[in-house]
């Protein structure tokens, strides 16, 4: 009674050893695997806090809805005449068109800009880079124009500039 | 009770009564002695809960996206649209910046004369790259701009105009590009 008890649960021991070895390789591979085709990049399925706790979002902004979306559209739509409007005249002739053009086609650069890097470079996911970018960005519109506003002054302006460089 | 004493039966009787416990005792000393429990325990605090679920969300892995989708003209125009609008804003913001920094070397009478100096081939590739874009850009804003009026939104609706766009943007570009 005893001895076939001892070998019965020397048995299962070992059995059990051996799955349980198998199962960890197995585990071991399967994770690895994953952990290599899926690298964790910041921003992924993680709980900030606890699964109780409500999701957040922005706070609500009326420069941010629709205004915005509405704002982009008229920007763009307004560029259609005023592009048809450049190939036409010279900005010579007409400094203040040439003014509103420039000053037009870098906020729209950079509403297009900051709509790539809220894509691509969200803060979310890229936490350090995503602010430098977003404020090296507001940094460079700036600069432009200053630039554009110099050049058109100073200069013969943007639309000339391009009309005489295409025939140079 | 006296008559077995008097027989001396006592020992045997005991033995038969005590017997299959002390069976059962020594079974569960073996018992407890060679088997150890495979599964263990361990005590956890309430919020070491969302440590171990968060370790368990890292190891799932993401659903296959954008790349499993054959190119198609609606969103490879669509890609384009934004890759050409922003190769156009780094020309416009790069020459501003560099005629803000430097205003003597980046001035208009510099830049022709430079680019006046440059052999045929470059000036038609150079206009070819830029005129591409630029026309492309155009119309496919026009596109969209009427996609967000409500115009064309069907998959019909996308691909012809998808396709006047491209003829629109290959014509112009040449003409452009002979100017």
């Amino acid at each position: 009674m005893s001895s076939s008890l001892i070998l019965r649960s020397s048995l299962s021991k070992s059995i059990l050893k051996r799955s349980i070895f198998r199962s960890s390789m197995q585990g071991r591979f399967l994770r690895q695997a994953t952990s290599d085709r899926f690298a964790y990049v910041p921003g992924g399925p993680i709980y900030k806090g606890t699964v109780n706790d409500p999701t957040t979002f922005p706070p609500p902004s009326k420069t941010h809805g629709s205004y915005h979306w509405a704002f982009e559209r008229l920007l763009s739509a307004a560029l259609v005449p005023m592009t048809v409007t450049a190939f036409a005249t010279s900005g010579t002739n007409y400094p203040l068109f040439d003014g509103i053009l420039g000053l037009s086609l870098i906020i729209h650069s950079h509403i297009g800009f900051d709509s790539s890097i809220v894509d691509y470079l969200h803060p979310r996911k890229f936490p350090v880079i995503g602010p430098i970018i977003r404020w090296t960005l507001r940094a460079a519109t700036v600069g432009t124009m200053v630039g554009v506003y110099q050049f058109n002054t100073n200069d013969i302006g943007l639309t000339e500039l391009i009309a005489k460089v295409w025939t140079a | 009770m006296l008559s077995t004493r008097a027989l001396g039966l006592a020992p045997s009787l005991r033995q038969a009564a005590f017997s299959p416990a002390r069976n059962h005792v020594l079974r569960n000393v073996i018992r407890s002695s060679i088997t150890k429990r495979s599964i263990q325990t361990q005590s956890l605090k309430p919020e070491d809960g969302t440590t171990i679920l968060n370790k368990q969300r890292l190891q799932r892995p993401s659903s296959p996206h954008f790349t499993i989708y054959e190119p198609q003209l609606t969103w490879v125009g669509s890609i384009f649209n934004r890759i050409t609008g922003v190769g156009l804003s780094f020309l416009l913001y790069g020459f501003s910046l560099a005629y803000l920094v430097a205003p003597g070397t980046f001035d208009s009478t510099h830049v022709i004369e430079f680019v006046g100096g440059l052999p045929d081939a470059v000036k038609y590739a150079g206009k070819f790259i830029l005129a591409l874009p630029f026309t492309f850009h155009s119309f496919n804003g026009i596109r969209h701009l009427l996609w967000d009026s409500g115009k064309f939104l069907t998959v019909k609706g996308a691909y012809s105009s998808g396709y006047a766009v491209l003829g629109a943007t290959a014509i112009s570009t040449i003409v452009l590009m002979f100017q």
